[in-house]
């Protein structure tokens, strides 16, 4: 016999509220329908109705876990739009900055994640303390903790300041230190291995055609990272690699994004050692009106839950059509798949696993 | 990036074909409102050799369009925004239900004639 049972919109696991109804037979999923939109705020359709770039601050609170990185996106298409070069110190700041940005993210993520887990709050109190460490770094270059506003068309808002080398240098190495405590004490642990290792199996051939991406397709064996695959900024310079791994399931999904983390220190450390002199300034957000050029621009950015897309149809004074592709909403499509023949206790394992941020997923 | 214009009716054939030449992967549908037409874009990409191509098409008001859940899976929620937020109708999908909750019988809101705040009255 069946049973339906209603999870959310508030609950403890979903990270923002999101209704999930499941079906199930005796204790196994047959079916996940997600229910969403109770963050909808139609983004969409009041960038239609502003200047360029008032949108931009309205743009981070789209992720708000990693607001950098979206705003990122949206400067990059009025750039795109505009005909602008970036200028070549703002390229390594805004990769530094974008990939402290990630290392916050993922951090976030891994202390709700071993929530989700059962692992209550041991792990949520390492990776909060870090991410704080973080944050103050991100501070020091922007201005503000939580919502940053720092880019501007051309460059960013200021540059980084005289002692940022020295304070970036001193976190990345203790950064490196804890992402090593972290995986001693998750990979050696067995309930963490037994809720994650084959659970949520996802193959190549699915990934691929469910259209998931960022951190989940790259679990599943699938070599696509839009920092190499469409390169921007310095990333080619500085030989990104993307980071795979081939058996699809939580675990590696989780491993992922740990080595996604190693990467970005890497990443860090070698734009602060090529980073040119110069200016990274970009024009005033006084221009709110900018030349356009291009009739429609797409851009593509890797934001730490995946592949970020915008499709941007210009019009003189404000955007004329603002799509955005969400990496959370297509990865919570995949849901349903990934779920079918699981154990309902290991829903919130996947759930989890997706790193979903809900208002990324209505906007 | 290859832009290719085609007709509503030679969809299915021009996906199957791509999928066979190796575009296998929806990276997303949209459609812009240009007022007299609307234009439905289906971006696809061959994920092994990072090669784009969008395919385009124009409908007219009230017109349908086909699913194409058959050829990607990925495409069940966006042919879902596509109808909630532009109005247009998909045929042969097995789940009817719009996307976003309690969302029924409300205005398609990226169209251009929805006019956003037109209940709030100022005093």
């Amino acid at each position: 016999m069946l049973t339906k049972i209603n999870v959310g919109p508030i609950h403890p696991s979903t990270h923002g509220v999101l209704r999930l109804v499941v079906t199930l037979d005796g204790d196994t999923i047959v079916n996940v329908e997600p229910h969403i939109g109770f963050l909808h705020r139609g983004v969409e359709k009041l960038v239609e109705n502003r200047m360029y770039m008032q949108s931009e601050s309205y743009m981070e609170k789209v992720d708000y876990a990693a607001p950098m990185a979206y705003s990122d996106l949206y400067v990059s298409a009025v750039e795109e739009a505009m005909g602008v070069h970036i200028k070549e110190r703002a390229k390594y700041v805004r990769l530094i900055l974008l990939e402290l940005q990630r290392i916050a993210s993922h951090l976030l993520w891994l202390g709700t994640f071993c929530n989700d887990l059962g692992q209550m709050f041991t792990m949520f109190m390492w990776t909060m303390k870090d991410r704080d460490l973080v944050m103050n770094l991100l501070q020091d270059a922007t201005g503000s903790r939580m919502f940053y506003v720092n880019m501007r068309v051309g460059g960013v808002s200021m540059d980084l300041p005289p002692d940022f080398e020295e304070h970036a240098k001193s976190l990345l190495d203790y950064l490196e230190k804890r992402i090593k405590d972290y995986e001693a004490f998750l990979e050696k642990n067995p309930v963490f291995i037994e809720r994650t290792k084959g659970v949520g199996v996802l193959s190549r051939k699915d990934a691929i055609n469910l259209g998931v991406t960022g951190p989940v397709l790259r679990a599943s064996g699938v070599n696509f990272d839009v920092r190499s695959a469409y390169t921007y900024y310095a990333y080619e310079k500085l030989n990104f690699m993307p980071q795979i791994q081939v058996k699809g399931d939580v675990f590696a999904r989780y491993k992922v994004r740990i080595l996604e983390m190693k990467e970005s220190i890497r990443l860090i450390r070698d734009a602060l050692k090529e980073m040119p002199e110069g200016d990274a300034l970009g024009m005033p957000i006084k221009l709110i009106s900018p030349p356009i050029k291009e009739k429609e621009v797409i851009v593509r950015r890797e934001l730490p839950r995946g592949e970020g897309m915008m499709y941007m149809v210009t019009d003189k004074q404000k955007p004329y059509r603002l799509s955005i592709r969400a990496p959370a909403f297509i990865n919570l499509s995949a849901l349903n798949h990934m779920a079918q023949g699981a154990k309902y206790a290991d829903l919130f394992a996947i759930l989890g696993s997706l790193d979903l941020v809900m208002a990324d997923v209505d906007r | 990036m290859v832009k290719l214009k085609i007709s509503k009716n030679e969809l299915i054939e021009k996906l199957n074909e791509a999928v066979k030449e190796g575009y296998n992967y929806l990276v997303k549908i949209t459609a812009v409102d240009y007022i007299d037409h609307l234009e439905v874009i289906y971006f696809i990409r061959n994920i092994e050799n990072k090669k784009e191509e969008n395919i385009r098409l124009d409908i007219k008001d009230g017109e349908r369009l086909p699913t194409i859940v058959n050829i990607f899976k990925a495409a069940d929620f966006y042919e879902r925004e596509l109808s909630e937020m532009f109005g247009i109708e998909i045929e042969g999908r097995k789940v009817e239900r719009l996307l976003l909750e309690k969302w029924d019988g409300l205005e398609a809101p990226l169209r251009k004639k929805f006019e956003w705040g037109a209940d709030y009255k100022r005093d």
